[in-house]
């Protein structure tokens, strides 16, 4: 599921991190589904089984927030229009809450793929 | 083939010549006395050890926790909790534990009594090093996920649920009438136990809590050497912490005793149990009655010596046995019928006349022999053969008793005379039995129609 990504080298270093900030503000803003009530891991495709498995593993609450914010999302796109502004998704709310289950059922994977093609060495 | 006639000889020469018979005395009693008989309590670094050392190529070691389902606070946690040995810890997933235990031959169980839940690995001798920091790890740094619980702890406990038959449904019903609370709760809770508002990851996560501490565990071993027990339970035994803030339900037992009938498909069960023996007390009678009330003969083509294997002869589609349960304050004597229509009716009659037969003082002499015999036999491969020694003298230890001394057991039951027997099932039948009753009632009788107090 996972695409190859730079973030984790970009927030190593401060100096990269700080100059590449606006421009990840920028892009945020200009994607617009903060205006439409979303979280940035509402977007991602759930069309495969490892974020079948992850959707699965989330809280009833965390559940029905997302579908109830996805709806909402809907109804918006229908109706031609954008939340109120003080609606938005602000910087704070917007936080990975699938993202770490969907990494560790990765990880739960690349481990059972490791163990299966194991070479016992005998000494 | 060996030709009969030089078998009788010698067993004539062996009859004629006392010396010859008394060396083969001698040799059983030191035999019997040898020290790996018996368990040995030790403490390494403040946890309760008790260890067995026969020298062999394998070596079982378990943790055994008091956290039975006598313990537990809420229902179903002890099921919970033995689910979930062996699941993510904070170290390595569970997948690696199998397939690192797999890589080594080793086999890991979990499972529980009505007083303790036992975490058992059993492997190569060498394997003592890793296989002692596994069951540490198992206790005190596992996860208890949220998703573990809904992905595979609770599909194991329905299919456990569906597995319950009548048999074990009878026997947790006389526990439950003859003890109510405490050794009363149930085994297993039926599908029909409602759970689902006590059993949750985080209830299962507090009672490991209470249950897994060092004051409230044993650690038992048997094929392990001392010397290696010593040099690998203190470092990793480290991390368990000595006691817990909480309390277990921990209640001492008393004896009720009544009856109980539940309709159900499929099989009929009827257990009558009447108070027996407890762990830390001996009691020879008991264990004497339990022989000779018997059950699956051992015998091929005869139904035997023991009186319940008699009756089921007569009465085909039904089993029966005698078993004593024994736990750390109380013990239940039981007599467990199964099978198909009357015929379990018609066992029960015949076990309560059998019963009252030796309470009359019917026991023969020829069938008080066989029945210590097999008591003796019974006792020894119990300790030796199969795991329940290994549980009990875990269970023992955290009660505060010495394990089973195997030897001075066995000196106990060549004391148990005609006349102890009678006085001791007099006694049991005075008393008040606990009777359950389960699968079509219809045909079932009542303790009253059996002829026992409740």
């Amino acid at each position: 599921m996972s695409a190859p990504s730079l973030v984790q080298a970009v927030a190593k270093r401060g100096w990269l991190n700080k100059m590449l900030k606006p421009v990840s503000n920028w892009y945020i803003n200009a994607a617009g589904y903060r205006q439409m009530g979303l979280r940035a891991d509402d977007l991602i495709s759930e069309e495969n089984e490892t974020v079948l498995a992850a959707l699965q593993r989330l809280s009833p609450k965390e559940s029905y927030d997302r579908i109830y914010r996805i709806r909402r999302a809907t109804q918006l796109s229908l109706t031609h229009k954008l939340l109120p502004k003080n609606e938005w998704t602000t910087q704070e709310e917007d936080v990975p809450y699938l993202r770490p289950l969907i990494d560790q059922i990765e990880a739960e994977a690349a481990e059972k793929d490791a163990l299966d093609t194991l070479a016992v060495v005998k000494n | 083939m060996i030709s009969r006639s030089a078998l009788s000889r010698g067993s004539q020469l062996a009859l004629r010549r006392p010396a010859a018979a008394k060396t083969a005395q001698r040799g059983f009693a030191a035999a019997a006395a040898s020290p790996a008989a018996s368990y040995e309590p030790t403490t390494i670094a403040g946890v309760k050890v008790a260890s067995r050392d026969d020298s062999g190529p394998t070596t079982r070691l378990a943790v055994v926790a008091k956290a039975g389902t006598r313990y537990e606070p809420l229902p179903g946690l002890t099921v919970g909790l033995e689910e979930f040995a062996f699941k993510n810890t904070n170290k390595r997933t569970a997948l690696r534990i199998t397939r690192e235990s797999e890589l080594l031959g080793g086999q890991l169980q979990a499972y529980h009594t009505r007083e303790a839940v036992v975490l058992q690995a059993s492997f190569l001798r060498e394997d003592l090093p890793y296989f002692t920091e596994l069951l540490a790890e198992v206790i005190s740094e596992t996860k208890y996920t949220t998703h573990e619980f809904h992905e595979l702890v609770e599909n194991c406990i329905h299919e456990k649920q569906a597995k319950l038959d009548s048999a074990a449904i009878a026997l947790d019903a006389a526990h439950n009438v003859a003890f109510h609370s405490g050794l009363g709760s149930p085994l297993y809770p039926t599908v029909d136990t409602p759970t689902s508002s006590y059993l949750n990851e985080n209830s299962v996560a507090a009672f490991a809590n209470l249950a897994y501490n060092k004051a409230n565990i044993a650690v038992v071993a048997d094929g392990a050497s001392q010397a290696g027990l010593e040099k690998w339970v203190e470092p990793f035994f480290k991390g368990v912490p000595a006691t817990s803030s909480g309390n277990l339900n921990t209640a001492a037992s008393k004896y009720f005793g009544g009856e109980q009938r539940v309709a159900k498909n499929g099989k009929n069960a009827i257990v009558i149990a009447f108070p027996g023996a407890s762990l830390g007390v001996p009691h020879p009678e008991t264990s004497v009655l339990v022989g000779l009330l018997g059950g699956v003969s051992n015998i091929k083509w005869s139904p035997g010596f023991s009186l319940l294997a008699k009756a089921t002869a007569a009465n085909p589609g039904a089993e029966a046995f005698a078993h004593n349960y024994a736990y750390s304050d109380a013990g239940l004597l039981a007599i467990q019928i199964t099978g198909k229509g009357a015929a379990v009716g018609k066992v029960a009659v015949e076990a309560v006349k059998g019963l009252k037969a030796i309470a009359a003082g019917g026991v023969s002499k020829e069938d008080l022999t066989k029945a210590i015999a097999k008591a003796k036999f019974n006792l020894l491969s119990a300790s030796e053969v199969s795991g329940t020694g290994l549980v009990h003298a875990g269970a023992n230890l955290l009660a505060g008793g010495k394990p089973i001394q195997v030897a001075e057991t066995l000196k106990a039951l060549e004391g148990v005379t005609a006349e102890k027997l009678q006085a001791a099932a007099k006694k049991l039948l005075e008393g008040k039995a606990s009777v359950s009753a389960v699968g079509d009632l219809h045909v079932l009788p009542y303790a009253e129609d059996l002829g026992l107090k409740v």
